[in-house]
């Protein structure tokens, strides 16, 4: 995380499946509801693709929050969503090791209408990094 | 926005999941279709679910990709909020003359900003959310609507222009006039789908006059994650329930409305939304009415008996009445058929009456093919040619032939696709039959 | 409106990079309302790469698309950046421009400036900031974007249709009709399937015989579908477009082994029925308790003018029907059979089969006392209500079971005036227990997955829960399997009707003929690509992947590497995260590109005021 800047809000980026969270994200942004702009979506098929250090690699160079939205068991590709599940399980133990909040990274399912869930997870997000930069300060 | 072809190689009737499936795999095949939808969007019944049976996965989220394959396909027109007026056999094709009606927003300006609808003044009712909100009076149908492209209701609309300054491409043009279109086509196909059994329909149900009797529709729209309320709350004081009671076969299997036939859905949605609403309400009871469970299809009786396990309760009984308490809540009185066949009274915070499925319209009015007893489209060979009018070139697909689900219709609407593709290649050659070589 | 053209020159672009092009729209006041749109355009032409940065009213306008035109005309772009909409709105329209104008339609990005920036966001400094930067991210993407086309497989044009029940007849007229040839394979000596087993059929009381000399008949007499009977599938292997299959030939003449190369495979292998266990009701210890096939025989036997029937050389004057045997089947009361399992589903068609028997029985035996048996009466189907209204208005006896506690079926005493003894809790009468004499006990066994323990073995297909197989979406892609290019008909996929059967055949049909019909099939690019450079040859990727034979290890030693089926993989990804060495990319989402997305967005310290 940035040191010298405290006051630059944390950068969320989440990770957002085609078939549903990216659709989701649209949904809130059609329905012209708010939340913070320091979220950074990106468009990704199957995010069963990221090694875990993919992740690790993000927190390093300076995101602060990842926030995968997938499908869930909805999943359109076959056995993918297990794999992410327990990727992601490790990921969250190797944070743990690594002295980084575990909540840090989220997994969830948000729908392509679901834009209350997209609301909850990202005011979730940025209020537990908020409160984490202010502790650290 | 693709222009309006003069000639077609099919023509689809109706743009619900039947017609975009048809529509989809004749287009698959290269032939050139064009789909006719009276609604200002495509996706017919199933956009407005809330989730689906047995998957519960969410409708939204898998009718809007078929929507969207149908609109983006290079194959397929789809000519939106237009009316047949009338289908005339000629040179072997059909000629249809059709009605785009106003929208009072020229289509290929329009990008859907929503601009207009926060600078117009007047509001309506909202259908598409079960009446439980509201909508400009010039609006985008509703979230997924696709084409994205506003109308104006011409009954809400006070022509104040507001929305004419408001809007950034010009789009508004309150003068619209209905515009007649003719389209030549090969072969027709008939998806005009099905309309809810009015909720006034028998009146013992008072459907129409207790607020707290409500069609399944209306529950729908309640349980979308994207409804009305967000959650769910009683009609008509906005309390959350505590008992909510469904009510089996109201409006089918009953001669007295001129509806003998089972409704084939109603089992199952009631169930469904018994367990949507025990995740939605978990500390409401919930009690469903029912003369037969019919849960036949794939996975259907699995549902059924893990909704049983959650608790809700089954209860064999033909309800007689309904009437109105004076706190709102509603009186069942109903023949308890397990419970010695006696007549008993309960009370409900809100009660959903399992209407039926009636014909969507009347194709026979356009067409010359023939209509059942049921007012659905007949079948002179239902077996072994389930989407076959008997009429040459007309083909029919999902619930304009009876009442039936989600996957009955799409599997259908293939069906049907390979009945026109048929027709089509079969009406350009001459058959060449000869004798089989079985080996 | 701003136009920039290379406004500086940027001494990191390499001669051979893509030059980016990158088009923000105002959306009419949508974006540029709330986002500083000239900001960005200015900002997004410093970026390295870029090479032209423009902004039109509307991007996806005729005056838009034709900005976008004129610089692939004058070749300042290589690879493109729309910051407009979202993508499902007019990643068509932008991607068919660059196709019109002879530019790959993979080499463009967009950035979504609107749905996911200028209308969730208010404050004009972050949303400004916060388009930059996802401009910056795309253009990231954008640079590293190389030209992708589908993947091409060559297609046999040929179906295979295993099953020649009416769904398998059906299927097979219906591809032959659409210009498919097929090969048909039935285990049997005839065609027909079950249906061969039935006399008159729901819901319009046509004889079997007539429907099954129309499908039959269509068949035998079309020359581009070749019939094995007798014949079994005994292997097969590949993939969507090149299947091939060995088939086992059991007439004694011509016995043998033939292989059958097709493009696509359609399952149509039907059902059998439920075999009742041991005493089960009485079945095989009291010969007068039979299956509902088993009853329509013996009123097809009898057939003629008598009066009575007969059974076992004596008058039959009673008739019991059971519903439900060997379906709806509940943990703790009914016994799994031979796989373990119990069948918890309903049969769907039992009902409405043992009604329309029931009304034919009454019809002929107008004096006959029928009982039935049942937990709920299922004829949901066009015309199967009336069957349940005709049998209730004749006199057909109603007793309601629960499935907990079925009918118990004993020999009845000599003295008694009937055979059998049927004792039940009749829930239409309170849960009594009541008694009830019949001649015969109709049992209506319901119907189980046929045995395709081959098929299912070789080409590793999924069974659902029930043991049926299992499509690949239960509501949207009723008849297509998870394996691409296997097709499914009748009631395989669950028990059907005749009507349903048909439909779902000729489904199967179209979806068969869009596979064949241009002789290859393109499926999408984005599957995934080997670095043969980088590839080690761990295989651990071949471990990680869902899908059967999308990879496998090839070659020796040093040369050991793995292979990718673009045919079958899906492009998950599940083996790119895994190779240690990044031999695997997606192609159009690889790990680098991602990787440069997420650099451009912490590249700078967000400026937000909020
Ligand atoms: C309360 C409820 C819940 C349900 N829940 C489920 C569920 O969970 N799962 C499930 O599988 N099924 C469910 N169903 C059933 C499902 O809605 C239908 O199976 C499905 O909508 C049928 O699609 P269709 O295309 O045949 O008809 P429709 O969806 O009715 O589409 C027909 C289209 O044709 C148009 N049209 C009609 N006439 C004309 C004309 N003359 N010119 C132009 N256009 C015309 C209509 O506007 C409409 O858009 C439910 C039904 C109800 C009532
Ligand atoms: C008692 C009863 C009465 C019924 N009455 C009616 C009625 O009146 N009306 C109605 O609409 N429906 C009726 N049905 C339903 C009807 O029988 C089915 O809908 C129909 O048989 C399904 O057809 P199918 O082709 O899918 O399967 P099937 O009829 O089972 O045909 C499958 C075929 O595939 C063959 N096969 C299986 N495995 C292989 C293999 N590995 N290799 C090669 N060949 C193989 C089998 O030998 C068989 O010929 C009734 C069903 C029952 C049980
Ligand atoms: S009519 Fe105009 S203001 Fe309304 S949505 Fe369309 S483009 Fe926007
Ligand atoms: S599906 Fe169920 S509720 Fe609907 S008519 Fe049939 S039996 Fe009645
Ligand atoms: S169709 Fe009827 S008899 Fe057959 S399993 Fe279902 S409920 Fe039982
Ligand atoms: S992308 Fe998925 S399907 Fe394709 S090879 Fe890798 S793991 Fe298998």
């Amino acid at each position: 995380m940035s040191e010298t800047n405290l006051k630059a809000p944390p950068k969320i980026l989440i990770l957002a499946t085609s078939s549903c969270g990216y659709t989701g994200a649209d949904a809130t942004g059609q329905a012209h509801l708010s939340y913070p702009p320091n979220t950074y979506i990106i468009d990704v098929p199957s995010p069963c693709v990221f090694p875990e250090n993919f992740y690790y690699r993000c927190l390093e160079r300076g995101i602060d929050g990842i926030i995968v939205m997938s499908c869930g068991v909805e999943c359109p590709f076959e056995g993918a969503y297990e794999r992410l599940a327990a990727k992601l399980d490790r990921v969250s133990l190797g944070l743990k090791k690594r002295g980084i909040k575990q909540g840090r990274l989220k997994l969830c399912s948000v729908c392509t209408v679901c834009t209350k869930a997209f609301l909850k997870e990202v005011n979730e997000m940025n209020d537990l990094l908020i409160k984490e930069q202010e502790e650290s300060s | 926005m693709s222009t309006i072809p003069s000639e077609t190689d099919a023509l689809v009737i109706g743009g619900g999941i039947a017609g975009l499936q048809a529509a989809l795999d004749l287009a698959e095949q290269g032939y050139q279709v064009a789909v006719v939808e009276r609604q200002p969007s495509i996706g017919g019944a199933m956009i407005r679910l809330s989730k689906v049976f047995p998957t519960l996965d969410c409708a939204s989220c898998i009718t809007t990709p078929k929507m969207a394959a149908a609109a983006h396909h290079d194959n397929i027109t789809l000519l939106t909020y237009t009316e047949v007026d009338s289908l005339t056999r000629q040179n072997g094709g059909f000629t249809a003359r059709l009605t785009k009606k106003p929208r009072f927003v020229k289509e290929d300006l329009c990008i859907g900003c929503r601009l207009c609808e926060y600078a117009c003044t007047s509001s309506m009712e909202d259908e598409f959310q079960g009446g439980y909100s509201g909508l400009r009076a010039i609006h985008i149908p509703f979230s997924n609507a696709i084409p994205q492209v506003a109308l104006v209701d011409e009954n809400a609309c006070t022509l104040c222009g507001q929305c004419i300054s408001s809007c950034p491409t010009d789009a508004i043009d309150l003068e619209q006039k209905p515009q007649t279109l003719e389209i030549q086509a090969k072969t027709v196909i008939v998806a005009t789908g099905w309309k809810l059994t009015p909720i006034d329909a028998k009146p013992q149900y008072r459907g129409d006059s207790i607020a707290n009797v409500i069609s399944p529709l209306q529950m729908e729209r309640l349980l979308a994650p994207h409804g009305p309320y967000g959650r769910v709350l009683r009609p008509a004081d906005g309390k959350v329930p505590d008992s909510i009671a469904y009510v089996q076969c109201a409006g089918s299997r009953d001669a007295t409305l001129g509806v003998p036939y089972c409704s084939r859905v109603c089992c199952m949605y009631a169930i469904k939304q018994a367990m949507l609403l025990s995740g939605a309400v978990p500390l409401a009871d919930i009690t469903i009415y029912y003369m037969d469970i019919r849960t036949f299809g794939k996975g259907f009786e699995e549902f059924y008996q893990n909704a049983k396990a959650m608790g809700i309760e089954f209860i064999k009984g033909k309800v007689a009445r309904i009437t109105e308490n004076p706190d709102r809540s509603v009186k069942l009185r109903f023949e308890h058929i397990d419970g010695f066949g006696q007549v008993e009274e309960r009370q409900h915070d809100l009660v959903v009456l399992s209407l039926g499925m009636l014909p969507g319209d009347n194709p026979g009015r356009m067409l010359p093919i023939e209509t059942g007893n049921d007012g659905f489209v007949m079948l002179p060979h239902a077996k072994d040619a389930p989407c076959n009018t008997g009429v040459e070139g007309v083909f029919v697909a999902g619930t304009a032939t009876g009442p039936k689900d989600i996957v009955d219709s799409i599997v259908e609407a293939g069906a049907a696709a390979t009945e026109a593709a048929i027709y089509m290649k079969q009406t350009g050659i001459t058959s060449n039959k000869s004798e089989s070589r079985v080996l | 409106m701003t136009d920039l053209e290379d406004t500086q020159p940027k001494p990191e672009n390499k001669k051979d990079e893509p030059r980016v092009g990158v088009y923000v729209c105002h959306c009419g006041g949508n974006i540029s309302d709330v986002v500083d749109v000239e900001k960005v355009v200015a900002e997004a032409a410093q970026l390295p790469g870029v090479a032209v940065s423009r902004t039109n009213m509307f991007m996806c306008s005729d005056p838009g698309q034709k900005m976008i035109q004129e610089d692939i005309q004058k070749g300042l772009v290589d690879n493109f950046v729309v910051a407009a909409c979202t993508r499902s709105l007019h990643e068509t329209t932008f991607a068919s421009l660059l196709a019109r104008n002879g530019v790959n339609p993979y080499l463009l990005e967009q950035a979504n400036i609107r749905e996911q920036c200028s209308w969730p966001h208010h404050g004009q400094e972050a949303a400004t900031a916060k388009a930059f930067t996802l401009v910056r991210a795309a253009v990231a993407k954008a640079r590293r974007l190389v030209p992708l086309n589908p993947v091409r497989v060559e297609a046999t044009n040929c179906a295979l249709v295993i099953g020649g029940g009416v769904a398998g007849l059906r299927a097979a007229g219906d591809l032959s009709k659409l210009g498919i040839k097929v090969v048909l394979v039935e285990r049997e000596k005839e065609l027909g399937g079950f249906v061969r087993r039935l006399d008159a059929l729901y819901p319009d009381e046509e004889p079997a015989t007539a429907l099954l000399s129309r499908l039959v008949e269509a068949v035998r007499t079309d020359s581009g579908i070749v019939v094995h009977t007798n014949s079994e599938v005994t292997g097969i292997e590949g993939y969507i477009g090149n299947f091939t299959a060995q088939v086992r030939k059991n007439s004694d003449s011509k016995a043998g082994e033939i292989r059958i190369e097709a493009g696509t495979i359609i399952v149509a292998t039907g059902f059998r029925s439920y075999q009742p266990a041991k005493k089960e009701l009485g079945y095989q210890k009291l010969s007068r308790v039979v299956t509902l096939a088993d009853f329509n025989e013996l009123l097809v036997a009898s057939a003629g003018d008598s009066a009575v029937l007969e059974f076992e050389g004596k008058p039959v004057r009673s008739v019991g029907f059971v519903h439900c045997v060997g379906s709806r089947q509940i943990e703790g009361v009914h016994k799994p059979g031979e796989n373990g399992n119990i069948n918890r589903y309903c049969s769907r068609v039992c009902c409405t089969a043992t009604l329309h028997t029931a009304c034919r029985l009454r019809r002929r035996f107008p004096d006959m006392e029928i009982h039935d048996f049942y937990q709920d009466i299922r004829t949901y189907g066009r015309g199967h209500e009336d069957y349940y209204e005709q049998a209730s208005k004749s006199d057909v006896i109603f007793h309601r079971y629960r499935a907990e506690s079925p009918p118990r079926v004993a020999k009845a005493p000599a003295a008694d005036e009937y055979n059998l003894l049927i004792t039940v809790e009749d829930s239409l009468t309170a849960g009594e227990e009541i008694e009830v004499g019949v001649d015969i006990l109709v049992l209506a066994v319901g119907m189980m997955p046929a045995d395709n323990a081959t098929i299912i073995d070789n080409l590793k297909l999924a069974s659902s829960s029930d043991g049926f197989l299992q499509e690949v979406h239960p509501k949207l892609r009723p008849v297509e399997m998870a394996v691409n290019g296997v097709l499914l008909a009748g009631a395989c996929q669950a028990p059907k009707d005749i009507t349903e059967s048909c439909a779902s055949a000729s489904a199967a049909a179209i979806k068969a003929a869009a596979i064949l019909r241009k002789g290859y099939v393109e499926l999408d690019p984005y599957v995934v690509k080997v670095d043969l450079a980088r590839c080690e040859g761990t295989g651990l990727c071949v471990e990680e992947c869902p899908l059967d034979g999308a990879l496998h290890m090839v070659g020796e030693g040093n040369e050991r590497h793995v292979e990718v089926n673009p045919a079958i993989c899906n492009g998950c990804g599940c083996c790119v995260a895994v190779c240690p060495t990044r031999a695997l990319q997606v192609s159009g989402w690889t790990l680098d590109q991602y990787e440069a997305m997420v650099d451009a967005i912490v590249a700078d310290p967000v400026e937000v005021s909020s």
